[in-house]
């Protein structure tokens, strides 16, 4: 018995270790990034690659007050807000009528829905930009937030869909019979019930419009309309040996809050996933 | 009791409609219509129909790159699913053994490539690892007393940079996944096979990997699609603007953006983009049918 036990604890010291090697396997590009963003840029590149010798945070204070990074930072926070505004005023109430009401066409549109939510948006991506420039579109804000309001709005009716469908009928069955109108069902009944589903889809839509480059960079060309990840884009291009730590030090600045969104509504982003993702 | 109304769901969901309709379902639309003319550069505004030539000069022309750009997207797709639902079952088979204190924490710090922008990822790679000058990976090879690589140059180096790069990102979730399928599955199951002598194998083949299966479907196919679509990863390593690395790596969705946005032919462009868009389509019909039939 004894032996078993010893095998055992073996066992798990050897995978106690497989697991801390491959976290930090896993980690060297984020923390390599990081011991450059605290370094000082002459020995940045330098032989060794182990802790700085003394650390400083004069890169980030180079990125926030020499660096336009305030402006791209603010250009984000506009895009998302309104993309977020927009994607959600018009889908929750969309989701809603999917998962409520048994219509002529339903079927059909949330397979349709289904198909262009597997559309990858970049193969129209010339034709949005054709259109926008005889629109006047381009390089205005209004012009982006359409394009990814259009795109998750998609994605936001199936996520609450889904959520929706888990609320039983019988609550709006029991306000009825108690005289509530419809409006009042849904704005004080069933969005209040709904709200966490409705709160991870908004982030969601937050970090994806966060995290979004391409679009971002086709479509505001203008240097002061750069978003983070059109600044951050423009930094890595230009001379890298000069501005390598000025990079990872925005690199870490715009990762920080979407790490901490992340870690916080990552429960339930995982069942919202699986819950309203390929399911016909 | 579910509601019948005809005309209120239309008006909940009108304003949706109209945006999809407008930004998503219109730019496909006309993205056919310039598969039909021959829109370049030249002929912006005086463009001519010219029927399927565009289809006819991608499927099978072979100068026009298209076919091995398909062949490239193929052979990416499946190498990185295979490797990442194999990896990510071992990984996930670890992190449940029993006793083992720490998988909290290991779960943890192996979500954060995960979490983090997928374009600052890239970016970080880009300079940090691969780069021949500065990159982590030439200073160890160097430290090493090996010389130094230059990993984006070449086609196959390259498509191994990407595919590791690629697998960084895309592993945690597919760990996080079949995590959370194993501890769906009963443990009764296993105390019986273990009594009936079942070894480690028969365990997983008899026992863990038909229970799974069913909840891992639609995130496998899920990131099934993400892997074929996949553009950032190749395009911001090796075809940024200006600083192009050398190698020549194209699939088929780069191909159209190269297309359109490099060497404006928008026609050819927008017809490769429709063809891909014909596969998405045939490919999720397939699954549907799959899915359906299985719980059947």
């Amino acid at each position: 018995m004894k032996k078993k036990a010893a095998k055992r604890v073996a066992g798990l010291s050897i995978l106690n270790l497989f697991f801390i090697l491959m976290c930090f396997i896993t980690l060297i590009p984020i923390l390599y990034a990081f011991l450059l963003s605290i370094s000082n840029e002459s020995s940045a590149f330098g032989s060794g690659f182990l802790l700085p010798r003394n650390p400083t945070l004069k890169n980030y204070e180079a990125i926030l007050l020499e660096e336009p990074f305030l402006v791209w930072l603010k250009n984000s926070v506009v895009l998302s807000l309104g993309t977020m505004i927009l994607a959600m005023g018009t889908s929750v109430t969309a989701s809603y009528a999917f998962s409520r009401f048994r219509f002529r066409g339903r079927n059909e549109m949330l397979k349709l829905l289904l198909i262009l939510n597997a559309f990858p948006q970049i193969l129209s991506m010339f034709a949005i930009f054709r259109l926008f420039k005889n629109m006047n579109l381009l390089n205005n804000y209004i012009g982006l937030i359409l394009i990814y309001a259009g795109s998750m709005c998609i994605f936001s009716i199936w996520n609450m869909k889904g959520y929706f469908d888990t609320i039983p009928i019988e609550i709006e069955e029991a306000a009825r019979i108690d005289g509530g109108s419809p409006g009042q069902i849904i704005w004080k009944i069933i969005l209040p019930l709904a709200r966490p589903s409705i709160i991870v889809t908004a982030v969601m839509v937050l970090i994806f419009v966060w995290n979004e480059y391409l679009f971002a960079t086709t479509f505001l060309m203008r240097e002061e309309n750069y978003t983070l990840a059109g600044g951050l884009y423009q930094l890595q291009a230009n001379d890298y040996s000069r501005s390598w730590s000025l990079f990872s030090a925005a690199a870490i600045l715009v990762s920080i809050p979407i790490l901490l969104v992340f870690f916080s509504i990552q429960k339930y982003m995982i069942s919202g996933l699986t819950a309203g993702g390929v399911k016909g | 009791m579910k509601k019948k109304n005809k005309f209120l769901p239309w008006g909940y969901s009108f304003s949706s409609i109209l945006l999809i309709g407008l930004i998503v379902v219109f730019p496909i639309i006309y993205t056919i219509y310039i598969s039909f003319t021959n829109m370049n550069l030249y002929h912006w505004t005086d463009y001519e129909f010219i029927a399927f030539s565009n289809y006819r000069r991608a499927l099978t022309k072979l100068d026009s790159g298209f076919m091995s750009a398909l062949f490239t997207t193929i052979i990416w797709t499946v190498l990185n699913m295979v490797i990442q639902i194999f990896v990510a079952y071992l990984v996930a088979l670890g992190l449940n053994v029993k006793g083992l204190k720490l998988a909290r924490l290991y779960k943890t710090l192996l979500m954060f490539p995960w979490a983090m922008p997928a374009y600052v990822s890239i970016l970080l790679w880009r300079v940090g690892m691969y780069n021949p000058q500065y990159g982590l990976l030439n200073k160890i090879l160097s430290a090493l007393g090996f010389s130094k690589v230059d990993f984006l140059s070449e086609n196959i180096p390259a498509f191994l940079s990407c595919m590791v790069l690629n697998l960084w990102m895309a592993l945690p979730f597919l760990i996080m996944m079949m995590d959370g399928a194993f501890q769906s599955v009963d443990n009764s199951y296993y105390e019986s096979a273990k009594l009936d002598g079942a070894g480690w194998w028969a365990q997983n083949l008899y026992i863990t990997i038909p229970s799974i299966k069913p909840i891992l479907a639609p995130s496998i196919i899920m990131t099934t699609f993400t892997t074929f679509k996949q553009f950032d990863i190749i395009y911001l390593l090796t075809m940024q603007k200006g600083s192009l690395t050398g190698a020549t790596l194209q699939t088929v969705i780069t191909y159209a953006h190269q297309n359109a946005f490099v060497s404006n032919n928008y026609g050819l462009s927008s017809a490769v983009s429709i063809v891909i868009f014909g596969f998405i389509i045939l490919f999720s019909l397939f699954i549907n049918r799959g899915i359906r039939e299985e719980k059947a």
